[in-house]
């Protein structure tokens, strides 16, 4: 397992496309959740100006409902298409390089190689996760009172969830590069899939005579993404009158596993049965 | 003694090996044996299957049928790594030099000393090795796939073509590599179209057509399997009834004033002589054409075509 990680580390190692990617990853994360308290704010100023009933300004940095809100937006599909992106170049350069083969002939098995790269997926992603933690918790103490210090870990639950966001919505990706074999066929067809064409399809099946069946909600991605629902910006939940999530829904959790065990599985299925 | 002459243990065993692609019989029923210390050619023009069975023979390809054994046992990841191969193209990442590209190999391997060094001053890579491997020449990128294969001196060298692409002066070079490598005992197995390279560095050979297997045994046994002369007499056409009727008779073509006669076997020139003499031709040339490899190999391929 270690034999296998650090071959995996080498080939990262001086992979500056790799580097670039995570970095801008992160900058787009970290950005995005500071901005997004600005924004919102701008927007409630806006509407102040013409409403007779002033709305309060949304805060979500503190403690305990920073868990939610910053979990919530590092898991829309658009922020999550990043890691997915980082992991589809690295399994279609084995492809594209031909590198798989070189590894194989090497002496790796073909289980052996699948391996490694969905263990790179786990690491990363607990890297994420451990970077998001500990930037909510940052965010969490400069911004709560005292009364919210004593419910600083009520949301941690966020975080196990989140990690399982990020490690699902790669094992996607990995699936995609893995069958398409090639670079920007399987950004582009991946990219449109869960930016354009489910939620298009989310909303067809959201047609009311097709309600009761509640298919919509099976849809992988959108399965990926409703882990953590709408945060509870007070300002919304009074305006729009949204349910404050309790807690996490197991089954929606293990219908995530489901789909990651059953893409992992063809994968497996599919490296076996094919030529290299 | 010449390196494989002796007769050892088998390295490497094929029986019915079939892979093809749609109607296609890319590798069709083929069997054959490797022992110890043999340098052995796989030749055959383009598309003869030689690229294919190497792949199967590395578990990148499945066949539909038949079976192999490396060092008489089923193949695994543990029996690749005491193989050194280059197929096809050479394939590295590219954003990576030299060095660690052969570390990368090192670690697949199991390798427990370093061994990159030794390998990048034999294929004369090693002022280069800092380089980025997208920087090399087409003739650099095979000699470090050369180099790859002999990291940790495996047991047995696989080369699909490893002459390609190479200068003349690289040509030279890598022939004597596998010529050193073979003086170590070191099995080799070699994929190649060119038949001067077979006779030149193989023991053995085996040649493909069209997936399957023509003639499979020494090159020098190839060589000596059957020889031509240039005959001529005032009769050529009584000569040619009774050469016909020769125990050794092969085929015959004329040529200008003279007949080309090819026997299926070696003849000495008195012997032939003495034969036409006997019943009542005198020859007015006789003359031994010893055939190439390439002649024989183009019949072969001609006759199974």
């Amino acid at each position: 397992m270690i034999k296998l990680f650090r071959i995996e580390f080498k080939k990262i190692l001086t992979y500056k496309t790799f580097w670039i990617l995570v970095g801008l990853y992160f900058l787009f994360l970290v950005l995005g959740i500071i901005m997004a308290q600005y924004i919102l704010n701008n927007i409630v100023n806006d509407i102040n100006k013409h409403s007779p009933i002033p709305l309060p300004h949304v805060t979500l940095y503190f403690f305990p409902e920073v868990w939610q809100n910053v979990t919530f937006f590092a898991s829309i599909r658009y922020v999550l298409i990043f890691p997915a992106i980082i992991i589809m170049i690295l399994i279609t350069n084995e492809f594209t390089n031909k590198t798989i083969r070189q590894n194989i002939v090497t002496g790796m098995s073909k289980q052996e190689f699948l391996v490694s790269k969905l263990q790179f997926i786990f690491l990363l992603s607990l890297v994420i996760t451990i970077i998001l933690t500990v930037f909510i918790i940052i965010l969490g103490i400069s911004n709560s009172d005292e009364q919210q210090m004593k419910l600083m870990w009520h949301g941690l639950v966020f975080i196990p969830v989140f990690f399982l966001q990020v490690t699902v919505f790669m094992i996607f990706a990995f699936f995609c590069g893995f069958l398409l074999r090639n670079t920007g066929l399987a950004i582009a067809l991946f990219t449109l899939y869960s930016l354009i064409i489910e939620p298009v399809v989310y909303f067809i099946l959201k047609i009311p005579f097709l309600q009761p069946n509640q298919v919509s909600q099976y849809l992988p991605v959108n399965a990926v993404i409703r882990l953590v629902e709408y945060p509870s910006i007070s300002m919304l939940h009074k305006v729009m009158n949204l349910n404050l999530q309790e807690g996490v829904n197991t089954m929606h959790c293990l219908i995530v596993i489901l789909y990651a065990v059953v893409m992992i599985g063809l994968v497996f299925l599919v490296m076996h049965r094919k030529d290299l | 003694m010449k390196p494989g002459e002796n007769k050892g243990e088998p390295i490497l065993s094929i029986s019915g090996l079939t892979k093809f692609y749609g109607k296609i019989h890319a590798v069709d029923g083929l069997s054959v044996e490797v022992d110890k210390g043999q340098v052995f050619g796989i030749l055959g023009p383009n598309g003869s299957g030689k690229t294919t069975t190497l792949s199967i023979l590395l578990d990148l390809i499945r066949p539909n049928g038949g079976k192999f054994e490396w060092f008489g046992s089923s193949p695994s990841k543990g029996s690749r790594k005491r193989i050194g191969s280059v197929i096809e193209s050479p394939n590295f990442y590219p954003y990576m030099n030299g060095t660690r590209n052969l570390k990368i190999i090192a670690e697949i391997r199991d390798l427990k000393y370093e061994d990159h060094e030794r390998v990048l001053k034999i294929t004369g890579l090693f002022d280069r090795r800092k380089d980025k491997f997208r920087t090399y020449s087409f003739g650099m990128k095979q000699r470090l796939a050369i180099a790859s294969a002999l990291m940790g001196n495996p047991e047995v060298l696989i080369l699909d073509e490893p002459t390609n692409g190479l200068d003349p002066q690289g040509i030279a070079q890598m022939r004597g590599i596998i010529q050193d490598v073979a003086k170590e005992g070191t099995t080799i197995i070699i994929a190649s179209h060119l038949l001067d390279e077979v006779q030149k560095i193989c023991s053995h050979v085996a040649v493909l057509n069209k997936g399957k297997m023509l003639f499979s045994g020494k090159v020098s046994e190839m060589l000596s399997v059957s020889d031509a002369f240039e005959l001529s007499s005032s009769d050529n056409d009584h000569l040619k009834k009774v050469i016909m009727n020769h125990p050794l008779f092969g085929s015959l073509e004329p040529k200008d004033e003279m007949i080309h006669v090819v026997f299926k076997g070696r003849v000495v020139a008195e012997e032939i002589n003495s034969f036409l003499y006997q019943n009542g031709v005198i020859l007015s040339h006789l003359a031994e054409r010893r055939r190439t490899l390439e002649q024989h190999f183009l019949e072969l391929l001609q006759d199974n075509a």
